[in-house]
C-alpha cells in the first residue's frame, strides 16, 4: 500500500522549472532512492513534501491518504512525515537533549500556556519526555554530549544529531537529504547502518537523497533518478543502474566527481 | 568568582530541598531593602528601586518576544504606554482635568482589563511578524508604538500635552499603596513573579519552540511548530508583562503621567537591558535592567556646557553605548552567566569522573 502518492508535482522559480510534472508513489516499510546530478531538484522535492515551498497548481501529493499538497509544514510533520535538511538546520545555540525535544514537539499533551497555569503538570510530562529522549540519545551514540550545544559538535555528530531530531517526531516516514555528505566512506556505511536498525527499531518508511550512488544502490528497494526536475528512470538498483538514460544524465555532465564513475562501474 | 559559586551552590541547596525555596528565600531578602535604602541614603533610592522593578518587568517581557523568540521589536515601549493610560483612564473620576477621560473603576479592575487591553494591543503589533523579519519588522513595530504615543500626546481625553494626574493609588481595605515604600512591595511582588513566570515558559515546551524559532524558523515548521501561532504568542505574552508594568507605573506615587515616559529614548534604554543583558537570557536581562536603570538615573541631568550653551548628553552616550555594546560585547552579561554555568558543569562532572575512576580502582 503506498504511503506516500505525489502526482503531477511541479515547481517553477520565476523562469526555472525546478520539478516538472514528477509523479512517486512510495510503498510503506520500504526504503526509496532518489538520485540526480547536482541541482536536478532533489532537494526543492522534499521541501515541496514537507511543505517548505508551496507545490504549483495541478500538484497532488497525498500522505497516508491525507491531501497535504497546499497544508502548511507544522501540519504536515503533525502528519508523521519528518525529513533532515541537507544543511541540517540544527538549533545551534539549543542542547543536544533541547534539539531533540524540540522534535517531540508534536507530540506535546499540554497546552502552550500551560507553563503558566499548569507548572506542576508541565514538570511531569517533561521529565518523561526528557527520559525518553536521553533514550533515543543513547542509542544513536550521543547520550554524553546532550548537554552541549549542538553548535558545538562534530560533523558526524551534528548528522547524527539532525537523524536523532527527526526520529524523535515519531514519524512514519522520513526524508533524508544527503545524510552522509562530507563523510568519509566508511563513516558513511556507519550512518547507513545506523538508519536502517532505526527504521526496523521505529517501523519507518524512508526515502533517502543520496549522490554517492554505492550507498543507495546497496540500501534502496527503489530508486527515482531526477535530472533537471524530471523523473528520468525508475525501479530496481540493477534496472536503473543499466538504464541508458541515467547514465546519460550523470555521464553527460562530464563528472569530475570520481566517486560517482566508480559508483557507476560498480 | 568563587563568591559567586557560593551563591549559586547556596540557591542550587535551597532547589533541591523545594523548587519554590529559592524564590521564597529571594522575596524575604528583599522585603528589608527599602527600610535600608531609607537608613543609609534617602527615600528617593526606593523610587529609584521601584522604577527598576518596572524596568525588569518590561525587560523580561522583552527578552520572550526578542530573546526567546528573536523577533525584533521597537514597539515594546508603545504597549507600556497601552498599559498606563488605559489603567489611569478606567481608574481616574469621571470629570477630571483638562478633559482627561475618566470612568471610576476600582483600580483591581482597572489594572486587569489594562493588561487585557494590552495583551489585544501585542496581538496587533506582532501581527507584522508574520510577514516582515530584521530591519522590516523594526521599522513596523517602531512606527506602530511610535503612533501610540503621538496619539497620547495630541488627545486631550488621554492628557495630551499636560498628561495625566492624580491617578488613584491602589488600595487594599483601609491600606492604600501610596508611598514609595509600600509601593515597592507591589512592583517588587510583580517583577518577582514576572521573573518566575519567563523561566515557567522558558523550560516548557512552549519556551522551546519560540528558541526553535528563533534558531531556524523553516527547521522549526517542519518540526511541527506553527509558526504564526507561537510568533504571536510571545508578542501576546511580552504585551501582558508592558501591560502590567504600565498599569503599575500609573498608578505609582506621584499618580503622574505624561506621554514623554513613552518616548524612542524610553525604546532605546529598554533595548539596552536586554543587549546588555545578553539576548535570551532571563538573568541577564534582569541584571541589564538594574545596571542600565541606575546609569539612566545618574546620567539624567548630566549637562555639558559648549561655549555657554548646555548640552545634554544622555541620549548620544545611550545611543553609542548600544553600538559598542552589539560590537564588542554581543552575548552581554548573559554570556558571562553561560559561561560561568558551563564552567560549573564542567568542573562538577569531571569531579564526578574522578571520585568515580578512585572507586572503580
Ligand atoms: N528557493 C529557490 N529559489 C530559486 N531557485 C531555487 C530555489 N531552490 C532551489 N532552486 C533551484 O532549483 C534547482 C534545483 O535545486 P535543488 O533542489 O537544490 O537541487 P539538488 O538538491 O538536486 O542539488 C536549482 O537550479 C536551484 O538553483
Ligand atoms: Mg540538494
Amino acid at each position: 500500500m503506498a504511503l506516500l502518492e505525489i502526482l503531477n508535482l511541479s515547481k517553477s522559480f520565476g523562469g526555472l522549472q525546478a520539478i516538472n510534472n514528477v509523479s512517486l508513489s512510495v510503498k510503506e516499510n520500504t526504503v526509496h532512492g532518489l538520485i540526480g546530478p547536482n541541482g536536478s531538484g532533489k532537494s526543492t522535492f522534499f521541501n515541496l513534501i514537507t511543505g517548505v515551498y508551496q507545490p504549483d497548481k495541478g500538484s497532488l501529493i497525498e500522505f497516508n491518504k491525507v491531501d497535504i499538497t497546499d497544508k502548511p509544514a507544522h501540519f504536515i510533520a503533525a502528519q508523521g512525515l519528518a525529513r533532515t535538511f541537507q544543511l541540517l538546520r540544527l538549533y545551534g545555540e539549543l542542547s543536544v537533549l533541547e534539539n531533540v525535544m524540540v522534535g517531540y514537539h508534536p507530540h506535546t499533551k499540554y497546552g502552550l500556556l500551560a507553563p503558566l497555569f499548569m507548572g506542576s503538570e508541565v514538570r511531569r510530562q517533561d521529565k518523561l519526555v526528557k527520559a525518553e529522549m536521553i533514550e533515543l540519545l543513547e542509542f544513536i551514540g550521543l547520550a554524553e554530549h546532550a548537554e552541549i550545544p549542538a553548535a558545538e559538535l562534530s560533523g558526524g555528530q551534528r548528522r547524527l544529531l539532525a537523524l536523532g531530531r527527526a526520529i524523535a517526531m515519531r514519524p512514519k516516514m522520513l526524508l533524508l537529504d544527503e545524510p552522509g555528505a562530507g563523510l568519509s566512506p566508511v563513516n558513511v556505511d556507519n550512518l547507513m547502518a545506523t538508519i536502517m536498525t532505526l527504521k526496523e527499531r521505529y517501523n519507518l518508511t524512508i526515502i533517502v537523497v543520496e549522490h554517492i550512488l554505492k550507498v543507495v544502490m546497496s540500501t534502496c528497494e527503489t530508486i527515482s533518478v531526477l535530472d533537471h526536475g524530471q523523473k528520468i528512470s525508475e525501479g530496481n538498483p540493477d534496472f536503473v543502474k543499466n538504464d541508458p538514460a541515467v547514465i546519460e544524465a550523470y555521464l553527460g555532465k562530464e563528472m569530475a566527481d570520481d566517486d560517482i564513475r566508480l559508483a557507476m562501474n560498480s | 568568582m568563587s563568591f559567586l559559586s557560593k551563591i549559586t551552590d547556596f540557591f542550587e541547596y535551597l532547589a533541591k530541598r523545594h523548587r519554590l525555596l529559592p524564590w521564597v528565600f529571594a522575596y524575604v531578602a528583599l522585603i528589608p531593602l527599602p527600610f535600608i535604602l531609607s537608613a543609609l541614603f534617602n527615600e528617593y533610592l526606593i523610587d529609584l528601586v521601584n522604577r527598576i522593578c518596572l524596568f525588569i518587568l518590561l525587560a523580561v517581557g522583552l527578552n520572550i518576544v526578542k530573546g526567546f523568540c528573536g523577533q525584533v521589536t521597537v514597539g515594546h515601549i508603545g504597549l507600556y504606554a497601552i498599559g498606563a493610560v488605559t489603567s489611569a483612564v478606567l481608574s481616574l473620576e469621571p470629570g477630571g482635568f483638562g478633559g482627561a477621560l475618566g470612568f471610576g473603576w476600582p483600580i483591581w479592575l482597572s489594572i486587569p482589563s489594562a493588561v487585557l487591553v494590552t495583551a489585544c494591543a501585542g496581538l496587533i503589533i506582532g501581527l507584522p511578524s508574520v510577514r516582515l523579519e530584521g530591519a522590516y519588522l523594526a521599522l513596523a513595530t517602531l512606527g506602530l508604538g511610535e503612533s501610540v504615543r503621538i496619539f497620547i500626546a495630541v488627545t486631550p481625553a488621554l492628557g495630551s500635552s499636560t498628561g495625566l494626574m492624580m491617578i488613584p493609588a491602589p488600595s487594599i481595605g483601609s491600606y492604600t499603596f501610596d508611598s514609595f515604600t509600600s509601593y515597592y512591595y507591589l512592583v517588587m511582588t510583580a517583577a518577582l513573579v514576572g521573573i518566575y513566570f519567563s523561566f515557567s515558559i522558558l523550560q516548557s515546551a512552549t519556551g522551546r519552540a519560540f528558541q526553535a524559532i528563533r534558531e531556524d524558523t523553516i527547521a522549526a515548521s517542519v518540526n511541527g511548530i506553527n509558526i504564526i501561532k507561537y510568533k504571536l504568542l510571545a508578542f501576546v505574552l511580552s504585551a501582558i508583562y508592558a501591560g502590567l508594568a504600565g498599569a503599575l507605573f500609573a498608578h505609582m506615587p506621584p499618580g503622574y503621567l505624561h506621554h514623554n515616559n513613552f518616548t524612542v529614548i524610553e525604546m532605546v534604554t529598554l533595548l539596552l537591558m536586554v543587549v546588555l543583558g545578553g539576548i535570551g537570557n532571563v538573568w541577564g536581562g534582569v541584571i541589564g535592567a538594574i545596571v542600565v536603570a541606575i546609569a539612566y538615573d545618574q546620567t539624567k541631568d548630566l549637562v555639558f556646557y559648549f561655549m555657554d550653551r548646555p548640552i545634554v548628553i544622555q541620549p548620544l552616550v545611550f545611543g553609542l553605548s548600544m553600538v559598542l555594546l552589539v560590537m564588542y560585547m554581543p552575548r552581554g552579561i548573559g554570556g558571562w552567566i553561560e559561561d560561568f554555568q558551563r564552567n560549573r558543569r564542567f568542573i562538577r562532572k569531571s569531579e564526578e569522573r574522578a571520585s568515580g575512576s578512585t572507586r572503580n580502582t
